[in-house]
C-alpha cells in the first residue's frame, strides 16, 4: 500500500520540479536578496527613469543562457507591480523584426493594442513612424513611461539601422518618456552601431557572466530542495531533502559539477543538466539518487561524431580507413574513384573476404556522406556525377582510431591498416 | 470516471494524475493493437478507457527500450524542455516519438511537421497553424496565411495560449529538420525554430526536433535554452535480427535462414530497411527446395538450404538491388523523372544490364549515346585522327616510343582522369562523331539492319531534328549532362555520364566496335 501511494507522489514532486526549472522567474529569484546584482543595478536604473520621467537607454550583455531576458523580466514584473498604469512594455525580437519596416508596424501594434486604440494593418511604415511619434509624446504627457525591449539587439544593427536611429532620436525630446533596453549576446554589439546611431545612446551597459561553481551549488540548493509549506506529505519532503544534502555532500558530485562547468557553466546549461537529473528521479520511492546525477551527465557529455561512428558498418568503416590512408598520403584532393583504386590494393594485397562490388562500396559511400563523417570538399560543380566529386574526412585520425578500437566486430586487420600508416 | 472527460475538466483529473504514465496500470485489459503510424491523433476524442501500457509500447519498438523511457520521462509531466532526436536513417526515430506521444495521457495536442514535405517557410506556418486550429473550411478563405516570422509567430503563440489557458498540453514536432539547411535562407529558418522556446514563453508547449544530423550541426543556431539530446543508435544485429523475424508465418524456418544470412549482410550495411529489400528475394531462394513452406527444418535441411542458397547469396553481398527485366522500362522512366544529379539509378541500371542487356531504346540513341561517350572520353586534338576516311582503326598501330618522362606524364594524366571525370564537349563534336561512327558502321557491318534510311538517306535536316531530340530525351533520362554554356564559346557544353561497362555494352548490342575508337594512355 505504502509503495503505491508513493506512486503519485514521486510524480507530484516531479511536476513542482519541473515547474521550477521551467520557470526563470523561479531559478534568478535568489538574485532579489542580494544588493549588488545586475539585477538590483537594473531595476535602479528603469526605476528612475519612470520616477524622474526621463528618457533611457542601456544594454545587456554577455552569452546566450546567462539569464538576461530572465532577470529583465523580474525587474519589469516588480515595476508593474509598484507603478501599476505608468509603463507599456513593446517588445521587438531581432530575429522576427530586422526589417525595419515589419519593426514598425510591430511596435504600432502593440502600442495600439495597450492604449485600446484600433490598428490599421495598411498604415504605411511613414504613418506607423509618426504615430510612434506622437504616442511617445503623448505618453510623456501622461507621465507615463515606455519601455523598449528589443531582443537579439545586434541583428537590429544589421542593414541601415533606421529603427534604431528612429526610436533613439525620439527619445531626444524633452516631452517624451522612454526607455530602451538592448539585449545581445554579441559584446561588442554597440560598436555595431552606425555614428548618427551611436552618439544617440547612452553607453550604459551590463554584462551578465556565467556564474562561479559556489553559485552554481547554491543555485542547485535553490532548484531542487522542496520546502515543506507545500502540497507533498511532510515525511516525503523530509526524506526526500535529507537524501538530497548528502548527494550534495557526497565527493562525487563535486567532480560532477565541475565536469558539468568545464564544458560550459551558462545557468541554461545547469538549467538542462537538473532537468534530466530530475526526470531520472525514481518512480516508485520519488528519491534522487547520486546515480541519476552520473546519468544525467553521461548523457549530456555524449560525442555525437563517436556515436555514429559506432554504428558503422564494416564496409563502411574500411572507407573512411581508405580515405584516411589517402589523406595521409598527402593526396590533396580525391574522389570516390581514387578511394576505390585504393581499397582494391588493400583487398588485393591482404585477401579480405570484405571484397565489394563497385556499386555496393557506393552505398556504403553514400551512406558516409547521409551521416556527415565525409563531405564533398567544394560546393560547387552540382552536375558533376557524385563519385567524380572531391570529398573530404570530417572526422579526425584519433577518432577513426579510437572508434576502431572500441568496435568488437571490427576486423583486425583494418586496424592495422590504420595504424601501419601512421607508424611509418 | 463517471462524467464524460471534456478538455477542461480534465485537466484537474491529470494534476491528481490517476491517470499518468507513471502510475503502475491497474487494469490490464490494455488493447495491444498498435494504432497507424502517423495518424495526427485528435487529443480530446481520445476514449478514456483505452490505456496503452507501457509494455505494449515498448513491444511495439523492438531494440529501443532505453530511448523510449528516456523520451518518455523527459516528454512526461507537462512544462518541459524542448528534445531533439538524433541517429542515422532508418533507426525507429519518428516512429518511437509518434508512440510515446500517443502513449502519454493526458495526450498532447499534435502539430506534427515533416519539414521534407513541407518545402517552403510559408507550407510550414499554413501546415502548423491548420493542425492546431481546423478551422471548417468554409471560414478557410478569410484567414490569411503568414507570410513573415512575426506574424507565424503571433498567431501560434495566440494558438497555443488558448490550449495551455485550457490546461491542455501541446506539442510541437518538427521531423527532418536537417533538410532544412539546405534551403535558401535555411539557416534563418532552423534558428527560428530552434528558438520557439524562447519566443513562445510558454513552457507548457514541448518542442520536439527530429534530426538524421548530429547535433553539433545546430549548435551555433539555437537559442539560450539547447534542447535535450535522444541519441538513437543503429540496430546491433540481435535487434535487426528481431525485428526481421517479426510477423513471419514460418518462425523457425526464417530464423535458420537469418543465422546463415544475416551476418554476413550486416557487414555491408546496417540499415534495415535496405537489410529487408535484400533478404526478401533471397529468402524465396532459400526456400525454393522445399515443397512445403510449413516445414520445421532439422539440421539436414538447413544444411541442403544452405548449400543452395550460397552462390546467391555472394551475388547479393555485391548488389545493390536487381530489377526485374520487365521492370527496366519503368525504372528508366523514373531515371527520366527524378531530375538530374541522381546517379543512383546508372548503378542501378546496370545492375539489372549485367544479367542481360534489354535495353529499350532506338539504335540511333544508342549511337548517339556511344559518340557521346567517346566525345567525353578522347581528347579532342585525336578525333582527326580516330575519324580519318579510313575509319581510324589502322592509327592506332603505330606507336611511339615511351620516355621515363612520358610514363610519368601518363600517370598523372591517369591520375587526373580519376579525379576529373568525363569531359564536356559542345554540341558540334558529338554531331561529328555521330556522323562518323554511323558511316563507318555502314560502311563497315552492312549486316546491321540499323542507322536506318533516315541516318543514311535523306538529308541533313531530318538527321538534325531526329538526333536534337533523341539528344534530349538522353538528357532528360540522365545518360548526358547539360552543363552551363561555356563564357566564351557562348554554347552549351555536354557530359556523358555512362561509365564504359555500360558503354562497352551498348557498342556489343548495335556490333559496334568502340574499344578501337577509346584513347588508351
Amino acid at each position: 500500500m505504502a509503495a503505491a501511494a508513493a506512486a503519485p507522489v514521486a510524480s507530484q514532486a516531479q511536476a513542482v520540479l519541473r515547474k521550477r526549472l521551467c520557470d526563470p522567474a523561479f531559478v534568478h529569484s535568489p538574485l532579489k536578496s542580494s544588493p549588488d546584482t545586475n539585477y538590483s543595478k537594473l531595476k535602479y536604473l528603469v526605476a528612475s527613469s519612470v520616477s524622474e520621467a526621463c528618457n533611457n537607454s542601456v544594454l545587456l550583455l554577455g552569452p546566450r543562457g546567462c539569464g538576461k531576458g530572465a532577470v529583465l523580466d523580474m525587474v519589469l514584473e516588480d515595476l508593474k507591480k509598484e507603478h501599476p498604469d505608468a509603463i507599456s512594455v513593446i517588445r521587438l525580437n531581432g530575429m522576427l523584426h530586422s526589417d525595419d519596416n515589419c519593426a514598425m508596424k510591430d511596435i504600432a501594434r502593440q502600442l495600439c493594442l495597450q492604449h485600446e486604440l484600433s490598428f490599421s494593418k495598411m498604415a504605411s511604415s511613414d504613418d506607423n513612424t509618426e504615430f510612434m511619434i506622437d504616442m511617445l509624446r503623448e505618453c510623456g504627457l501622461a507621465h507615463k513611461t515606455v519601455i523598449f525591449i528589443l531582443e537579439e539587439f545586434d541583428l537590429f544593427a544589421q542593414g541601415k539601422q533606421r529603427l534604431l536611429y528612429s526610436l533613439l532620436d525620439a527619445m531626444q525630446s524633452l516631452t517624451s518618456q522612454a526607455v530602451v533596453i538592448g539585449m545581445s549576446c554579441r559584446l561588442d554589439a554597440d560598436q555595431l552601431l552606425e555614428k548618427r546611431v551611436r552618439s544617440r545612446f547612452s553607453h550604459r551597459k551590463l554584462l551578465f557572466i556565467p556564474s562561479s561553481l559556489d553559485d552554481i551549488q547554491s543555485l542547485t540548493e535553490h532548484l531542487l530542495m522542496l520546502d515543506q509549506a507545500s502540497v507533498l506529505p511532510t515525511n516525503y519532503v523530509t526524506e526526500y531533502n535529507s537524501r538530497l544534502t548528502s548527494i550534495f555532500n557526497h565527493k562525487k558530485f563535486k567532480g560532477i559539477l565541475n565536469s558539468l562547468t568545464d564544458a560550459d557553466a551558462t545557468t541554461s546549461n545547469i538549467l538542462r543538466f537538473l532537468f534530466r537529473v530530475v526526470s531520472y528521479m525514481d518512480k516508485e520511492s520519488g528519491l534522487l539518487s547520486i546515480d541519476c546525477f552520473t546519468n544525467a551527465l553521461s548523457c549530456m557529455q555524449r560525442q555525437p561524431k563517436m556515436d555514429s561512428l559506432q554504428d558503422l558498418s564494416i564496409l563502411e568503416l574500411y572507407v573512411l580507413v581508405c580515405m584516411n590512408r589517402l589523406e595521409d598520403k598527402e593526396q590533396n584532393s580525391y574522389n570516390f574513384n581514387t578511394i576505390m583504386k585504393e581499397y582494391k590494393s588493400i583487398q588485393d594485397a591482404y585477401k579480405t573476404s570484405d571484397k565489394y562490388a563497385t556499386t555496393v562500396c557506393f552505398r556504403a559511400f553514400e551512406h558516409l556522406l547521409d551521416r556527415e563523417l565525409i563531405t564533398f570538399a567544394d560546393t560547387k560543380g552540382r552536375n558533376i556525377a557524385l563519385e567524380y566529386r572531391p570529398v573530404k574526412l570530417l572526422i579526425s585520425s584519433r577518432e577513426l582510431a579510437e572508434s576502431l578500437k572500441l568496435n568488437t566486430t571490427c576486423p583486425t586487420v583494418l586496424q592495422k591498416l590504420l595504424d601501419r600508416e601512421r607508424y611509418m | 470516471m463517471s462524467q464524460p472527460v471534456t478538455p477542461r475538466r480534465s485537466t484537474r483529473s491529470t494534476a491528481s494524475a490517476p491517470d499518468s504514465p507513471c502510475s503502475p496500470p491497474k487494469s490490464p485489459k490494455s488493447r495491444p493493437k498498435p494504432p497507424p503510424r502517423r495518424q495526427l491523433l485528435p487529443a480530446a476524442a481520445a476514449e478514456p478507457e483505452e490505456k496503452n501500457t507501457l509494455d505494449a509500447l515498448l513491444e511495439a519498438l523492438p531494440g529501443r527500450r532505453t530511448q523510449v523511457t528516456d523520451l518518455l520521462r523527459l516528454l512526461a509531466p507537462a512544462p518541459a524542455l524542448p528534445v531533439m532526436l538524433h541517429g542515422g536513417a532508418a533507426t525507429g526515430k519518428t516512429r518511437a516519438l509518434l508512440l510515446a506521444l500517443r502513449h502519454l495521457r493526458p495526450s498532447p495536442r499534435l502539430a506534427y511537421a515533416a519539414l521534407r514535405s513541407l518545402p517552403s517557410p510559408r507550407a510550414l506556418f499554413a501546415s502548423i497553424l491548420s493542425q492546431l486550429n481546423p478551422i471548417p473550411s468554409s471560414n478557410s478563405s478569410r484567414r490569411r496565411i503568414p507570410d513573415k516570422p512575426s506574424d507565424f509567430i503571433a498567431i501560434l503563440r495566440d494558438a497555443l495560449a488558448g490550449f495551455v489557458a485550457q490546461g491542455e498540453p501541446a506539442c510541437l514536432v518538427f521531423d527532418n529538420l536537417e533538410v532544412v539547411r539546405g534551403w535558401d535562407k535555411g539557416a534563418q529558418l532552423i534558428s527560428l525554430l530552434l528558438r520557439l522556446h524562447d519566443l513562445l514563453r510558454l513552457p507548457q508547449v514541448v518542442l520536439v526536433y527530429v534530426s538524421s544530423a548530429t547535433p553539433d550541426a545546430y549548435y551555433t543556431m539555437t537559442g539560450s535554452v539547447e534542447p535535450n539530446y535522444v541519441y538513437f543508435p543503429d540496430y546491433t544485429v540481435e535487434e535487426a535480427n528481431d525485428i526481421l523475424m517479426r510477423g513471419h508465418p514460418n518462425p523457425k524456418l526464417y530464423s535458420s535462414f537469418l543465422s546463415v544470412v544475416l551476418k554476413p549482410l550486416f557487414r555491408v550495411t546496417r540499415r534495415v530497411d535496405e537489410l529487408a529489400a535484400a533478404l526478401e528475394p533471397l529468402f524465396r531462394k532459400y526456400c525454393e527446395p522445399l515443397g512445403d513452406l510449413k516445414v520445421v527444418p532439422d539440421e539436414g535441411i538447413k544444411r541442403r538450404l544452405f548449400e543452395h542458397l550460397q552462390p546467391h547469396l555472394a551475388v547479393v553481398l555485391n548488389e545493390t538491388f536487381s530489377v526485374p527485366m520487365r521492370a527496366l522500362v519503368g525504372e528508366f522512366k523514373n531515371g527520366s523523372s527524378s531530375g538530374k544529379g541522381n546517379v543512383k539509378w546508372h548503378f542501378g541500371g546496370r545492375d539489372g544490364l549485367s544479367s542481360e542487356l534489354e535495353f529499350h531504346m532506338s539504335v540511333s540513341a544508342k549511337y548517339l549515346l556511344l559518340s557521346a561517350f567517346l566525345a567525353s572520353r578522347n581528347p579532342a586534338t585525336l578525333d582527326a585522327a580516330l575519324f580519318d576516311s579510313t575509319g581510324g582503326s589502322d592509327s592506332r598501330n603505330c606507336k611511339r616510343k615511351s620516355s621515363q618522362a612520358s610514363i610519368d606524364r601518363k600517370d598523372t594524366m591517369a591520375e587526373e582522369m580519376l579525379m576529373k571525370g568525363p569531359g564536356t564537349f559542345p554540341l558540334e563534336r558529338l554531331l561529328a562523331i555521330f556522323q562518323c561512327i554511323t558511316s563507318v558502321s555502314e560502311d563497315v557491318l552492312n549486316e546491321v539492319e540499323c542507322p536506318d534510311s533516315i541516318i543514311g538517306g535523306s538529308g541533313m535536316t531530318g538527321l538534325m531534328s531526329d538526333v536534337l531530340l533523341q539528344l534530349s530525351t538522353l538528357c532528360n533520362s540522365n545518360f548526358l549532362s547539360k552543363s552551363r554554356s561555356c563564357p566564351l564559346e557562348g554554347s552549351a557544353r555536354y557530359r556523358s555520364n555512362v561509365n564504359e561497362d555500360l558503354a562497352l555494352k551498348v557498342a556489343r548490342s548495335v556490333g559496334f566496335p568502340l574499344s578501337k575508337y577509346m584513347y588508351r594512355r
